[in-house]
């Protein structure tokens, strides 16, 4: 329409600056999107190259490739990068996994308990995968029968990690659950998780103490060609399925009651996202141990570029997450300490700085 | 006078009548705890020298109080001195824990309005930890003292949090949200160094590293008297001090800018608060370790049954701390091997999942 295009008469001029506005607008999430997506590239392909054994980042890469596209390699490089079992290049896909169902869960739980502290250990996930954790590693108890050693960790993490969830659940059979509601139950069950693992954490033996203390800082070198599978597909599927919600999740954030109004069922819809995300940070924090930061503070850096459209906001979270938990693992590489341990180093004085800066525009 | 006095009249002495059961309650709770407080310690002294009865226990710390001395060696003799030397230490520092981590956590609830909000809640428990371990792992200390240098490496760890935050919150205002996510990011941060410092040593010192921040009475055992003159004073001061500000807190409970417009400065007050809960959690936290549970959930049983007004929950939450941190030192001395800060997770994690069931329905406000 002509009148879009030409400038100044009253009507016109407003339309005029509304388009520019968004185009604006979109240029800058699209923008920050690229820039997440180069870093988290440039950072998978250099931690490639860095690790125990040794072989320059160059060198690794042509390795990457050349296995991928089928040519010669050699067997002692492509067992270091590739890895038989455990390798860089499940590593680092597991930082991309780990970074995107993590940063995914905390947009979400952000949105349906409309905290901006919420994250997707809110509801006690991290409590009862480090209770299921201690159970294996400092009992000996293991939750799924026949199984044991390092699978029997992530078995009864897995399933203890989902118990908040159910009890939730089991509560709104009788009563509406409201998102403070979810949130203090979420909260006393790990505390209660909590206490239970202190005991046995300070009445087991130094050693145990130990190996029960490794599993919880978190760390992605248990990502291997075995785990990565079924993690990967979980994250994918649970995410497509959290991210098709995306428009529903923009007006529950309204208000209960607008969104009611405008036909969507809240409290149904907001249940059967929270048995997804669950499952999706479940599924991680089994393998991985609860790394922290990435959940709580991904979707704020992510909203203050884009905003909070859930559209925009999930795949730029997404890809803050994984730039920053590759980062962050390279790091942890070259100091050969758990990657949990930067995260929270890297992003407590990082989120500071958001915060103070940009308080007026991030969250209220 | 006719018919609308009488109406009146009828409606007044109703309003008398509950304002009276009103106070009752508070009285009745608060005695209900000094009761409780005391009972407990005779029963910590009775168990700690466990051939005189409960009442014998009683007029032993009277006679002692009142200067008066037994025969040397004799049967009393001893138990005087066991009563002072042991149990009376861990009461004391049991009562001044409870009570002074009570009083910072509704000072914390009221200034920052969300019922979540404890102590710790602006990184001083990371902080402390950080000072504590570095004593303990690494044996880097301010003091040479023997063994004060965990204590004066964890006071001032929890100071550095809390300078931070007071200073930023003094530059630049802020909601009281952003401060706890503030000092959320600070507890990452601190506790990321401790993960470094405990991953890259050798099991005993983690082991040590972790009894430290659950939270025990290692310190107390060790040396009786001489942590009870701070934490005692510290704690006198702090709630002297917090009283004083309880009216100033009910009006801030309102929102800031309600605050604000009603004369208050906001900021100021916020300094001030945040400036004496830093100082008085320091000083328990580097005797005895990371309590949980007493500064977050005290007030809110308080509130639960006597409503919200800081004038009444600051003092009634410090004799519930009291008493609850008295029983939880009993328990723990009882059962030998668990560390109280275990034990205080173990009763203070049921009471606040009790306190979620019962609170939903009523609309006294404890949680939300």
């Amino acid at each position: 329409m002509k009148r879009l295009d030409t400038p100044p008469d009253a009507p016109g001029a407003v339309a005029f600056d509304i388009r520019t506005a968004y185009a604006r607008e979109r240029n800058r999430n699209v923008l920050f999107m690229l820039a997440m997506v180069a870093v988290s590239v440039v950072m998978f392909l250099v931690t490639l190259g860095i690790g125990t054994y040794h072989i320059s980042v160059s060198d690794a890469i042509w390795v990457f490739f050349d296995h991928l596209l089928g040519r010669e390699v050699d067997p002692e490089d492509d067992y270091y990068v590739w890895g038989e079992k455990i390798g860089r290049v499940p590593r680092a896909l597991g930082a991309v996994v780990a970074g995107v169902g993590l940063a995914v869960g905390g947009v979400i739980m952000q949105n349906i308990l409309r905290n901006p502290l919420a994250e997707p250990y809110t509801m006690g996930i991290s409590s009862g995968a480090m209770f299921g954790a201690t159970l294996s590693i400092g009992l000996g108890i293991s939750l799924v029968p026949f199984v044991n050693g390092s699978y029997a960790t992530i078995a009864n993490a897995f399933i203890l990690s989902l118990v908040p969830l159910t009890i939730i659940l089991l509560i709104s059979f009788f009563k509406r659950v409201t998102p403070t509601m979810m949130i203090l139950t979420g909260i006393a069950i790990m505390y209660l998780f909590g206490a239970i693992t202190q005991i046995v954490m300070v009445t087991s033996s130094s050693e145990t103490m130990q190996n029960i203390y490794s599993w919880e800082i978190g760390s992605l070198v248990r990502f291997n060609w075995e785990r990565l599978p079924a993690v990967t597909a979980i994250v994918v599927v649970l995410s497509i399925l959290l991210y098709l919600c995306a428009s529903r999740l923009d007006v529950m954030y309204a208000g209960e009651r607008a969104a009611q109004s405008l036909g969507l069922k809240v409290n149904v819809f907001r249940l059967s996202v929270l048995v997804l995300t669950s499952f999706l940070t479940a599924a991680i924090v089994c393998v991985v141990g609860a790394i922290g930061f990435i959940g709580l503070v991904a979707p704020h850096i992510a909203r203050i570029f884009v905003g909070s459209s859930n559209r925009y906001l999930m795949p730029a979270a997404a890809a803050f997450g994984v730039a920053f938990l590759l980062t962050a693992d390279t790091v942890a590489k070259i100091f050969t300490l758990p990657v949990g341990v930067f995260s929270s180093l890297l992003g407590g004085p990082l989120f500071m700085y958001i915060l103070i800066s940009q308080r007026k525009r991030a969250w209220m | 006078m006719g018919s609308d006095g009488e109406l009146a009249d009828a409606g007044g002495q109703r309003l008398i009548d509950a304002y009276r059961m009103q106070m009752l309650r508070k009285a009745a709770l608060l005695i209900a705890c000094i009761a409780g407080i005391v009972l407990v310690v005779g029963l910590l002294s009775v168990h700690s020298y466990s051939s005189i009865s409960l009442r014998e226990s009683y007029e032993v710390i009277w006679n002692h109080i009142a200067g008066n001395e037994y025969p040397r060696r004799s049967d009393m003799w001893w138990a005087d001195t066991y009563i002072w030397n042991r149990a009376m230490p861990h009461a004391l520092a049991a009562i001044a824990a409870g009570a002074g981590l009570a009083c910072c956590g509704s000072l914390m609830q009221s200034l920052m309005g969300n019922p979540l909000a404890d102590p710790y809640s602006t990184g001083i428990s990371s902080g402390a930890a950080l000072g504590a371990i570095a004593a303990i792992v690494m044996g880097v200390s301010v003091t040479t003292l023997a063994g004060g240098g965990t204590v004066v490496n964890a006071f001032l760890g929890a100071m550095v949090p809390a300078i931070i935050i007071i200073a930023i919150s003094e530059r630049i205002s802020m909601t009281p949200a952003t401060l706890i996510l503030i000092g959320t990011a600070l507890s990452m941060f601190f506790g990321s160094l401790i993960a470094i410092i405990m991953v890259s040593t050798n099991p005993e010192s983690l082991q040590e590293a972790y009894l430290w921040q659950v939270g025990n009475m290692n310190n107390i055992d060790d040396f009786g008297w001489d942590c009870i003159p701070v934490m005692l004073g510290v704690t006198a001061a702090g709630s002297v001090v917090a009283m004083l500000l309880a009216g100033k807190l009910n009006v801030m409970s309102l929102g800031d800018k309600s605050a604000q417009s009603l004369g208050i400065d906001v900021k100021r007050f916020r300094t001030l608060a945040l400036t004496l809960m830093a100082l008085m959690t320091a000083a328990i936290v580097a005797f005895v370790g990371i309590l949980g549970f007493v500064g977050l959930v005290c007030p809110h049983i308080v509130r639960l049954l006597t409503g919200s007004d800081n004038k009444f929950v600051i003092p009634i939450s410090m004799a519930v701390g009291a008493f609850i941190l008295l029983i939880t030192d009993y328990v723990s001395v009882v059962v030998g091997s668990l560390p109280i800060g275990v034990v205080i997770s173990c009763i203070g994690a049921p009471i606040f999942f009790l306190l979620i069931v019962f609170s939903r329905n009523s609309g006294k406000g404890a949680l939300y």
